[in-house]
């Protein structure tokens, strides 16, 4: 009989440990927020998952960027998910565009912002007393506030040479209603990252960049 | 089991994404007209299809009587040329000429003078470093670049690549670095230079002749 009580409270003992990292682990989350897209590409593509329950990983090739490509501009959207049941935060670091040539594709080259924060699914945690909050300079359509400098060259409103090291890119209250211990279909938001290229004469050359996107606890602010 | 139950939460959960990007950035070279023909000398004849600066290169000039009816010292057309490029370039040439006459007196490719003028890289956004190579002797009217032949009297253009018989096949006509910085093709700016073909009116053998020129930019 002891033993058979010891068994089942070391049992339960084991289903809480199990469950409680899981519990914990769906307190933040990020995930694919829909099927990203590309405008304007020649040779180009974007690949990654359409469905809110997988991972975020996404492969961009803006292929053709030289006076080759007509177009005016190479433009992805990709919507991401997030999912919270506390304050939360996004942050951005970028790695692997480093050209020597000034002429070459810079990190200022790729116009980099987000906007369109929607609920997930349709349902989501609205609260009244905080916002979600784009972070500055980056709540911005790159495709539409491109411009032309002074030394002729494109510029953005916001790029990826405006991440430095971990980026605060958005923040704000908790976002879904439930405490799932599952990613769901619903229950959180999403928002779309937009990269641009404008195809310019570029020294010639391929380069490569790789963006990690996190969400972590963000400031304390109420719902 | 927990332990099973338990990765296949995790699995569905996580606080990093990933995205990944790449471009790529081919060598690009164009050639266009960089504007109107200037047709001197001539009589008769005219600027057939003139050029249109930033359009595609495309014009037909008839240089009129080239005979001693000309009076004019030479007949000349300059035809602007306009060269963007995102590497380094080569500018060369091939010309045919076709005349009607049969005898060693009809106008023949070494009658036909050419030369390229001075480059011009200007504006914003054109690459102003390193220097162009103009491998053809300048403006063929020039007194250095030709003279009468003691011998047979006939003009004839004498400097290194002054006339088309240099030109029987592709032969490079003007290299240089990169002409353009990193700016949108919608920017109209590039280098310019001047194409200068000649023609002394001489005792040619009476007949037509045409003259047909290809110029071919390439990013080695």
């Amino acid at each position: 009989m002891r033993l058979r009580r010891f068994t089942y409270a070391l049992v339960a003992v084991l289903v809480l440990l199990g469950v409680a990292p899981a519990i914990s682990a769906q307190a933040l989350d990020i995930s694919a927020g829909g099927q990203p897209t590309i405008t304007g590409a020649v040779n180009g593509s974007v690949t990654g998952s359409a469905s809110v329950l997988n991972d975020l990983v996404v492969t961009i090739n803006f292929g053709e960027v030289s006076p080759l490509n007509t177009n005016g501009i190479v433009k992805v959207v990709v919507p991401i998910a997030l999912r919270s049941n506390q304050p939360y935060q996004v942050s951005v670091s970028t790695s692997g565009l480093n050209n020597a040539n000034p002429q070459a594709l810079q990190a200022s080259d790729v116009g980099f912002g987000i906007q369109n924060m929607r609920l997930l699914g349709g349902a989501g945690k609205t609260c009244t007393q905080s916002t979600h909050v784009f972070q500055s300079p980056f709540n911005n359509d790159p495709a539409t506030a491109a411009a032309i400098g002074s030394n002729g060259r494109v510029s953005y409103a916001s790029s990826l040479a405006n991440l430095s090291g971990s980026t605060v890119i958005l923040s704000g209250p908790e976002l879904s209603k439930n405490n799932s211990s599952k990613r769901q279909q619903s229950d959180g938001y999403v928002f779309d990252a937009i990269f641009t290229v404008t195809p310019q004469f570029f020294a010639a050359g391929v380069s490569s960049a790789t963006l990690i996107f996190s969400i972590s606890p963000g400031p304390n602010v109420p719902c | 089991m927990l332990m099973m139950v338990q990765a296949a939460v995790c699995l569905g959960q996580s606080t990093t994404g990933t995205v990944s990007m790449s471009a790529t950035v081919s060598k690009f070279v164009e050639i266009n007209s960089g504007g109107s023909v200037t047709l001197t000398g001539n009589s008769g004849g005219g600027v057939t299809t003139d050029g249109v600066a930033n359009n595609p290169l495309a014009v037909s000039i008839n240089l009129g009587e080239l005979g001693p009816g000309n009076t004019n010292s030479f007949v000349t057309a300059t035809v602007p040329l306009k060269l963007r490029s995102n590497a380094a370039y080569v500018l060369s040439m091939s010309a045919t000429v076709t005349s009607s006459g049969t005898s060693a007196s009809r106008i023949g490719a070494a009658d036909v003078g050419f030369g390229l003028g001075t480059v011009t890289r200007s504006g914003i956004g054109v690459n102003n470093t390193g220097t162009d190579t103009n491998a053809t002797s300048g403006d063929p009217t020039l007194a250095a670049n030709g003279s009468v032949n003691a011998t047979t009297g006939r003009y004839e253009f004498t400097a290194v690549r002054s006339n088309l018989g240099f030109f029987s096949s592709a032969t490079t006509a003007l290299s240089g670095p990169i002409i353009m910085n990193a700016v949108p093709r919608s920017n109209a700016n590039g280098l310019t230079v001047p194409a200068f073909f000649a023609i002394k009116p001489q005792f040619f053998e009476n007949g037509t002749t045409t003259i047909s020129v290809t110029f071919t930019v390439t990013a080695p």
